[in-house]
C-alpha cells in the first residue's frame, strides 16, 4: 500500500492525490477511489480513510455547509469539501487534496484554526451590548441602510476559506484577514452595538484593513457568496473618516 | 502507557453547542473567578447540532401569545408525556433567553417591516411564535455565542473527546472525566467540582440521519454506564424529507426543509404518483410523524425511486419561484448535483432528534451529586414529540440554567477536589484502548449493520416481532464490535479509532432505544407500534425509564405527574375541551 494505487479500472475510479504529513514535512500520496454519481470531495477523503488509510487526519462535522470545519485545498483552491461535487473540482480527471494554507498544520488535511479565531477577537469581532435581557428587543427596520449593510456580511460560517485564499495573510501573518474584518464591518453597522470606538481603532491598526491590496480573492472564493472585499473597503472608508475627524 | 495528565478546574463543560456555551457564559457571569473548562469533540462552536438549526426558536413574545399557550402546545405536542415543570421552565425562560441573545450577544433575528421581531408559523403550534434568521437560525445563534465565549477566560479543550465520567473514590458524587486529546492521542483526567454534560444526542445509528457527523450518543452512553436513569428513550423523531443520494455519500440523510412541503411541494412515489392523500387529509402538509410513516409505508410496498425513497417535486410552483423562496436549499442541492427548483429530488425519512435523555430536575441536576445535564442529553421536556423550534430553545435555556446552578451549588466549596475512583478510571481506559491491540473485524461493516438494523426494526413503524429481531441483531453487532480492532497504535488524530468509539456508544444506546420501544405498548408521537396503534389512556400516561444495573438493562414505567395541568384541562380556559382532542 506504499503508493496506495490499486489495479481497478481507471474509468470507474478517480485519480486522487492527498497530501500527508505534519509541520515537519510531508508529501503527496496517490489513490484510486471508486467514482460515484453523487460524490463530494469529503466523500472521497472519507473513502480513503475508511478503506486505505485508517489514520488519515481530516476534519468535518455538519455535512451540509453550515459548520465550516471541512475546508481544504482542492486542486490548489480553498473550498468547503462537503458541498463540492467531485465533477466541479476535478481537473483532467485528477483531484489534489491538501490542507488549507496560511494556518498551522495539525496533520495531513487538518489545520489548527486557532489563529483564525484569534484574529476574529483582535478585530473586535464580538458584539458589545448596549442593552440587556431585561429590556425589550430593539425595533429596527430591516430596510434601514445600516442594517442592510450589516446583514449583507452576516452569513459567515467561519470556514477560513477566505483566510486561506488571501495573499496578504500569507505575507503578513498577523494581518486580521478577511473574515475577521468582514465581521467587524457588520458590527460597525449594527446600531445596537456599543463597541465601535475600540473596534475602529483595532481594524485601523498595523494589522488592520489598510493592509488589504484589494485583490478580492476572499470574495472570489467565499462559498457563501459573501463579499469580504467590499466589507474591508467599507472599513477603509470609515476608518479614514474617523482618522480625519481625530476619532481614532 | 504512562498515566494520564491531570488538570483541575471548578466547572467542566462537556460539549460546545448551545447548552455548553451558555453554561460557560452564565457560570462566569455568576462568578467571574471560577475556573471554567470546555471539552469538545470538535472545534468550539463548530461541531454539534445547534449550528445546524434551520427553523428557529419558539418564544411567546408577540402580542396575543402567552407563555401558557406555548406551554400547552408543548404538552399537547408531547402527547401528555412531558415533565411539566421542565416544560414550564423551558417556555418561561425562553422569553428572557431570546432577549439575551438579541440584546447581549448580538443575534439579529428577522424583523417585520415595522422593525418588530418576525414570528413564523411552525407545525403543531397554535400561534406564530418561531423567531428565526431566515432558514439558518442556528448559525446566527452559535456564531454570536462562540464569539462571546472565545473572548472569555475559559480553558478551551478543543478536539478533546470525553471517554468516560469518573465518580469519586469516596462515593460522594462525580469527581471528573477521562478524555483524550484527539490531536496528540494522549489521555487526560480533568477533575472538577461540577460537570455539565451537553454533548447532544443525535440518532446517528439509523441508516438515514440528519445530525452532525460527530454525534454518537457519547453523553447518554456515559450516563448509562454510571447507572443513571434515562427516560423516553423510545422517542426518536424522524424528519420526513432527508436527501437521498446513495450509500457512499455523507450528503445522504441531510434535511431538506419542512417549508418545501408547506409551500406546496409534492411527494411522489417511484411511479411518479402523489400518495399523501391516501394517508391523511392534509396531504403533504400533514405533520412530520404522519408524513414519515406514509413515506415509509410506500417504501415498504416497493413503490420507490431508483435509490429506494420517494421524490419531492417543486417545479409545478415555477422554478424561478422556488429558487427565490428557497435559495439556500436550491443552492445546496445544486452543489450536490440535484435540481430542486425544476427537477425532482429523491428523499427519505431521516432520524433527526432524540426526545429521550438523562433524568434531571428543573435546574439540570442529575441523581449524581455534581453532575448536570442539558440540551439533547437531558430528557423530559419534550415527552413523545418535540415541537419544531423547541430544540434550540431547550439547549440554550437549560444550558444557561446549568451554568447558574453549578456556580451557585459550588459556591463556598473551596477544599481539595475529589479523587476519581481508580477502578472506574481503569475501566474507562481499558474500554477506550480495547480495539488498539486487536486486528481484524470491519468497523465500517458493523456500522452499516447497525444502521440497517435500527432502520429496519426500530424505526418509523415498530412491532414486537421487529423489535425482538432488532435486539437479537444488536447482540450480534456487539459481539462483532468487541472482537474488532483498528489495526494500529497511533492515536494522533486517528479518526478510525474514534469511529470505533462512536460505534461502541451507538450500539449501547441503540439497545436502550430498542428495549424502551418494546416496553411501550401504545403509539404516541414519534413512537408507533403497528401491533398497538392506539394512543392509550392519557390519564394514566407513563414514561419509560431505562437503567443499567449489574450489566443488564432494566426498563420500568413511571407515571407522568400532571403537576400543572391534567388531560382535559388547559391553562387556556376556553380550550380545555380541545386539549385532549388535538
Amino acid at each position: 500500500m506504499s503508493d496506495g494505487i490499486d489495479n481497478a479500472a481507471a474509468t470507474d475510479t478517480l485519480d486522487v492525490r492527498v497530501w500527508r504529513g505534519d509541520e515537519r514535512g510531508g508529501d503527496w500520496h496517490a489513490y484510486r477511489v471508486p467514482a460515484a454519481a453523487n460524490q463530494t470531495v469529503l466523500d472521497v477523503v472519507t473513502w480513503i480513510q475508511r478503506h486505505r488509510e485508517p489514520n488519515l487526519a481530516y476534519r468535518f462535522a455538519c455535512r451540509v455547509g453550515v459548520c465550516g470545519s471541512c475546508a481544504m485545498s482542492v486542486n490548489g483552491e480553498p473550498r468547503w469539501t462537503c458541498r463540492t461535487h467531485v465533477q466541479d473540482a476535478a481537473r483532467d480527471g485528477v483531484l489534489r487534496i491538501g490542507p488549507l494554507r496560511n494556518l498551522p498544520l495539525v496533520r495531513d488535511l487538518a489545520c489548527d484554526m486557532a489563529p483564525f479565531f484569534d484574529r476574529w477577537q483582535e478585530a473586535g469581532g464580538r458584539f458589545v451590548p448596549s442593552s440587556d435581557r431585561h429590556a425589550d428587543i430593539a425595533a429596527i427596520s430591516p430596510e434601514s441602510p445600516a442594517r442592510r449593510i450589516a446583514d449583507a456580511a452576516i452569513q459567515c460560517i467561519n470556514c477560513a476559506v477566505c483566510y486561506a485564499a488571501c495573499d496578504v495573510v500569507q505575507w503578513k501573518p498577523d494581518y486580521l484577514g478577511p473574515a475577521a474584518l468582514n465581521r467587524a464591518w457588520s458590527l460597525v453597522n449594527d446600531e445596537r452595538d456599543a463597541g465601535n470606538k475600540d473596534r475602529l481603532r483595532a481594524v485601523a491598526g498595523d494589522a488592520g484593513c489598510h493592509n488589504c491590496h484589494s485583490q478580492h480573492n476572499c470574495t472570489r472564493y467565499c462559498p457563501n457568496q459573501l463579499d469580504p472585499g467590499a466589507s474591508i473597503a467599507g472599513l477603509k472608508r470609515t476608518t479614514m473618516k474617523a482618522a480625519l475627524k481625530g476619532q481614532l | 502507557m504512562r498515566s494520564p495528565d491531570t488538570l483541575d478546574t471548578d466547572i467542566l463543560v462537556i460539549g460546545a453547542g448551545g447548552a455548553g456555551l451558555f453554561a460557560a457564559l452564565h457560570a462566569l457571569q455568576a462568578n467571574p473567578d471560577l475556573k471554567v473548562s470546555i471539552a469538545v469533540k470538535g472545534l468550539l462552536g463548530k461541531c454539534g447540532c445547534t449550528r445546524m438549526v434551520q427553523g428557529g426558536y419558539n418564544v411567546a413574545l408577540s402580542p396575543g401569545d402567552s407563555v401558557e399557550r406555548h406551554f400547552m402546545d408543548t404538552i399537547i405536542g408531547g402527547k401528555w408525556l412531558p415533565h411539566q415543570d421542565m416544560a414550564w421552565r423551558l417556555v418561561e425562560t425562553a422569553v428572557t433567553r431570546v432577549r439575551e441573545l438579541e440584546n447581549e450577544l448580538g443575534c439579529f433575528f428577522d424583523r417585520n417591516a415595522d422593525g418588530s421581531l418576525h414570528h413564523k408559523a411552525f407545525a403543531g403550534q397554535t400561534f406564530d411564535r418561531t423567531v428565526h434568521k431566515g432558514d439558518l437560525t442556528g448559525i446566527e445563534i452559535i456564531n454570536r455565542l462562540m464569539e462571546q465565549v472565545r473572548g472569555l477566560p475559559v480553558n478551551r479543550l478543543e478536539e478533546h473527546r470525553v471517554l468516560g465520567l469518573l465518580p469519586a473514590r469516596d462515593g460522594g458524587g462525580i469527581a471528573g472525566a477521562l478524555m483524550t486529546d484527539m490531536r496528540s492521542g494522549e489521555f487526560r483526567v480533568v477533575r472538577a467540582r461540577a460537570i455539565l454534560m451537553g454533548t447532544g444526542g443525535g440518532p446517528t445509528m439509523y441508516r438515514y440521519h440528519t445530525p452532525s457527523g460527530d454525534k454518537s450518543m457519547d453523553g447518554l452512553a456515559m450516563a448509562l454506564r454510571l447507572g443513571l436513569p434515562l427516560r423516553d428513550m423510545e422517542m426518536v423523531q424522524f424528519h420526513p424529507t432527508g436527501l437521498l443520494a446513495g450509500p457512499d455519500t455523507r450528503m445522504t440523510g441531510t434535511v431538506l426543509e419542512e417549508g418545501l412541503r408547506g409551500a406546496g411541494g409534492h411527494l411522489l412515489n417511484g411511479a411518479g404518483e402523489r400518495f399523501m392523500a391516501n394517508y391523511d387529509a392534509a396531504g403533504e402538509r400533514a405533520t412530520r410523524d404522519i408524513v414519515s410513516r406514509a413515506i415509509y409505508a410506500e417504501m415498504r410496498e416497493g413503490r420507490t425511486t431508483p435509490l429506494g425513497g420517494v421524490y419531492i417535486a417543486m417545479a409545478h410552483l415555477g422554478p424561478e419561484v422556488v429558487a427565490k423562496k428557497f435559495p439556500g436549499m436550491v443552492r445546496r442541492c445544486a452543489d450536490c448535483g440535484f435540481d430542486l427548483a425544476a427537477g425532482r429530488v429523491e428523499v427519505v425519512p431521516t432520524a433527526h432528534y432524540l426526545m429521550g435523555g438523562v433524568i434531571c430536575d428543573r435546574d439540570t441536576r442529575t441523581d449524581l451529586h455534581g453532575l448536570y445535564v442539558a440540551g439533547e442529553d437531558a430528557g423530559g421536556m419534550h415527552g413523545a414529540n418535540r415541537l419544531g423550534g423547541n430544540g434550540v430553545a431547550n439547549s440554550t435555556v437549560f444550558g444557561g440554567i446549568a451554568g447558574e446552578t453549578m456556580a451557585a451549588d459550588i459556591a463556598g466549596r473551596r477544599g481539595a477536589l475529589a479523587d476519581p475512583d481508580p477502578a472506574a478510571l481503569e475501566g474507562e481506559l481499558d474500554r477506550a484502548m480495547a480495539p488498539l491491540g486487536r486486528q481484524g473485524g470491519d468497523v465500517h461493516a458493523i456500522r452499516d449493520g447497525l444502521m440497517d438494523a435500527m432502520w429496519d426494526h426500530v424505526g418509523i413503524l415498530r412491532s414486537r416481532e421487529g423489535l425482538e429481531q432488532g435486539i437479537a441483531r444488536l447482540g450480534e453487532l456487539r459481539t462483532a464490535l468487541d472482537a474488532s480492532g483498528i489495526g494500529g497504535q497511533d492515536l494522533r488524530f486517528n479518526l478510525s479509532w474514534h469511529d470505533w468509539l462512536n460505534l461502541d456508544n451507538l450500539v449501547t444506546i441503540s439497545e436502550v432505544i430498542c428495549r424502551a420501544a418494546l416496553s411501550r405498548e401504545d403509539s404516541r408521537g414519534a413512537h408507533f407500534r403497528e401491533d398497538f396503534p392506539e394512543t392509550g389512556e392519557l390519564e394514566t400516561s407513563a414514561f419509560t425509564v431505562v437503567q443499567r444495573k449489574n450489566d443488564a438493562l432494566h426498563v420500568t414505567q413511571s407515571p407522568v405527574e400532571f403537576s400543572i395541568v391534567r388531560p382535559g384541562e388547559s391553562l387556556l380556559p376556553a380550550e380545555a375541551a380541545a386539549s385532549v382532542a388535538r
